[in-house]
């Protein structure tokens, strides 16, 4: 599904990443673990299609598609959901609006027919119910003052609402409380298939008591140094990151 | 020896006594009805005052001369259907309909029958000559026009031609609103088309006004719509005012507003200009007595070479009065935009509350807001606040929407939409908000 080969990437001429390889293959799930710095997020920003952040080598295939030569409007609409730490607020642009216009743009893009307002509503109450929110938040303008629980949901909504192909969500920082982590676990762990599947870009490895990936890495200086299963979380979760930098030092020492 | 001072626009004022001149000449036996006498009052109080230059501050960024240039003739009549009227009618709102064909009436158009009970709508002309409205139409007309300095409000006078006089009962509730649709068919002559209105609200009532201006398809000509209106809100009576705006590209559109409210009543502008190449509303609020608001909303969406220009001003001058001013707009191409908000709070209007945010969207390099917002403060126990800002729109938020498979053009027409939307929806009726936002959704799809 997603293949990630030698992907180097700088930002303002600073390396970020320096290599990456990557397979994915339908209805897996792959964690992404890291130190701070480690060039997580620019992993994750990369697959999004932030233009601020420049490809110096490599390749990323999508469907066997050129997946950087993809806007990122593109990119949705073949099936990529990016799912983001801190979704930004938009004032004026009410959710129900929003999520309107997302599902049948999809639609459209698939030659599906637009749904009408009252098939739209069914679907809606269908998913909101499955992310356990509020109908009230479908009024209100889009993640304005929602709080760090309900702009995950309102994310989870739509990943739900979209049903992508490869749904990559970005949680590097800390400080998401256990809420959080909760409803993008329970929502993640509904939607898993046979042909869907998942980046889950954590700093810790409490988000992955509640997903269980199937495959761990663990990036260091924009290299994955090493991968494995979901034991390899929980060593992380024990020994920290010191003894993966060590190794890693160690072999580009030699 | 003296010096003459070449008067710039003295070619201008002959131009329109020329006018006035034909003016009489179709009037012909009518000449002798009060109306006439007002209008030759107008005409010779125009020949007196000088059109603004820039050189004055209140029309410092804004030039009339482009609206002064052309050779106005009176607006033609032209025979319209049913079905060239039908795509401007606002769909689900029962309206009392008023069709207006280049500033012509047009009752074989407009709704048969009477209006509801305790409204009248009359011709300015017959108002003048009923016992019941002539003194309140004529006191309304030196306000509006005869003791103004103001050119365009004489222009206007001068050539009244189907002005209408509003007047609703004490206690009369109006549910249904009165739809005033002016159509213009320019021709290849430039015409001036005239629009006047006198509103009484009396005490405890309440009344809908709905004004909407298009040029229909197929005609892009030249002409000037001068606009002027009174309205006098009695004690708690609520008038909700619609203009809607969608004249030409050659079309200009120069407005003048009086508001007069007594205690504890409401007036609320609703305002939307995406039309004509020169938008210049004046809109004036005097308040008499307390516990009166004023409702200023605005959108407006500039493009190609458009220029809208707002000046409003509240007069507060009693205690415990509030104003809530929201003007929003979207500038792009070469479109130019001025605001000038004055709020005048006098010395006993205690107590007042008045809140004014201008906010514009620049969209392109070449593109211009002038926002200026003018509080003039002389009581000391007041609340008033505002602000204004100019800004592009949010990338951030561009690149969330197309995260999501919108289209990098279809992200940015929602956000804009989204932005004057907060005007917009401040109307009164659900109708209203959804024909207007059609509009302007036709107009990002130009």
């Amino acid at each position: 599904m997603l293949s990630v080969k030698d992907l180097q990437v700088q930002i303002e001429d600073k390396s970020i990443l320096k290599g990456i390889n990557l397979e994915i293959k339908p209805g897996e799930v792959h964690a992404i673990m890291g130190p701070n710095g480690s060039g997580k997020s620019t992993l994750a920003n990369v697959l999004a299609g932030r233009e601020e952040y420049e490809v110096t080598g490599g390749s990323v295939e999508y469907l066997g598609e050129d997946l950087l030569e993809m806007e990122v409007d593109e990119r949705a609409l073949a099936g990529i959901f990016m799912a983001f730490q801190y979704p930004v607020e938009i004032p004026g642009v009410s959710t129900s609006n929003f999520l309107k216009s997302i599902v049948n743009a999809s639609r459209k893009s698939k030659g599906l027919e637009e749904l009408n307002a009252l098939q739209m509503l069914k679907l809606i109450r269908e998913k909101i119910k499955m992310v356990d929110m509020d109908e009230k938040f479908l009024k209100r303008s889009l993640n304005e003052g929602f709080s760090g629980g309900e702009k995950k949901r309102s994310e989870m909504l739509q990943m739900a609402l979209l049903e992508p192909q490869l749904a990559v969500l970005d949680e590097t920082d800390s400080g998401l409380d256990i809420d959080a982590l909760r409803i993008v676990a329970e929502a993640v762990n509904k939607l898993r298939t046979q042909d869907r599947s998942f980046i889950v870009v954590t700093h810790y490895q409490r988000l992955l008591n509640y997903i269980v990936p199937d495959f761990v890495h663990v990036l260091y200086n924009g290299r994955i140094v090493k991968s494995g299963d979901k034991s390899l979380a929980l060593e992380l979760e024990e020994k920290g990151y010191d003894w993966i930098k060590q190794e890693a030092d160690a072999v580009s020492a030699l | 020896m003296t010096t003459i001072v070449q008067d710039r626009y003295a070619e201008v004022k002959d131009r329109f006594q020329q006018l006035f001149v034909q003016q009489e000449e179709r009037l012909n036996g009518l000449k002798d009805q009060p109306l006439h006498d007002i209008r030759r009052k107008a005409m010779d109080r125009l020949k007196e005052q000088a059109f603004p230059t820039r050189r004055d501050e209140e029309w410092k960024y804004t030039s009339v001369n482009r609206v002064l240039q052309p050779n106005y003739q009176e607006g033609n009549k032209a025979s319209l259907t049913a079905e060239d009227i039908a795509p401007y009618l606002i769909d689900g709102l029962d309206v009392h309909l008023l069709v207006f064909v280049n500033g012509i009436f047009e009752p074989g158009l407009s709704s048969n029958g009477n209006t509801a009970a305790g409204l009248t709508i009359i011709d300015l002309n017959q108002a003048l000559q009923e016992d019941k409205f002539k003194e309140a139409a004529q006191l309304q007309l030196d306000k509006l026009i005869l003791e103004s300095d103001d050119p365009f409000r004489s222009l206007n006078g001068a050539f009244i031609r189907n002005g209408l006089f509003f007047h609703v009962s004490a206690n009369m509730v109006i549910e249904k609103p009165v739809f005033c649709l002016n159509l213009a068919t320019p021709g290849n002559e430039a015409a001036l088309i005239n629009h006047t209105k006198l509103v009484t609200a009396e005490r405890n009532s309440e009344l809908t006004i709905i004004e909407a201006y298009y040029e229909l398809p197929g005609s892009e000509g030249t002409y000037f719509d001068n606009v002027a209106a009174y309205f006098q809100v009695d004690e708690n009576a609520h008038v909700h005012h619609y203009r809607i705006q969608q004249e030409g590209k050659n079309a200009f559109f120069i407005s003048n507003i009086d508001i007069e409210q007594d205690s504890d009543s409401t007036y609320s502008s609703y305002v939307v200009d995406l039309g004509a190449r020169l938008v210049r509303n004046n809109m004036n609020a005097l308040h008499l007595n307390k516990g009166i608001t004023t409702n200023y909303y605005a959108a407006y969406f500039g493009k190609g070479e458009q220029h809208i220009d707002n000046h409003t001003f509240i007069d507060h001058a009693v205690p415990h009065c509030q104003s809530n001013e929201l003007y929003k707009g979207i500038l792009t191409d070469k479109a130019r935009g001025v605001f000038n908000g004055k709020v005048l709070v006098r010395r006993d209007a205690q107590k007042t509350n008045a809140f004014q945010q201008n906010s514009s969207l620049v969209l392109s390099d070449k593109a211009v807001m002038d926002s200026k917002p003018q509080l003039e403060i002389y009581a000391d126990d007041v609340r008033c606040s505002h602000g204004a800002t100019i800004g592009q729109l949010d990338e951030p938020s561009v690149f969330y929407l197309r995260s999501r498979g919108l289209s990098d053009a279809a992200a940015r027409v929602m956000l804009q939409q989204a932005f004057i939307a907060e005007a917009v929806e401040e109307m009164k009726h659900e109708e209203m908000i959804a024909y207007a936002e059609d509009l302007i959704i036709k107009k990002f799809e130009e």
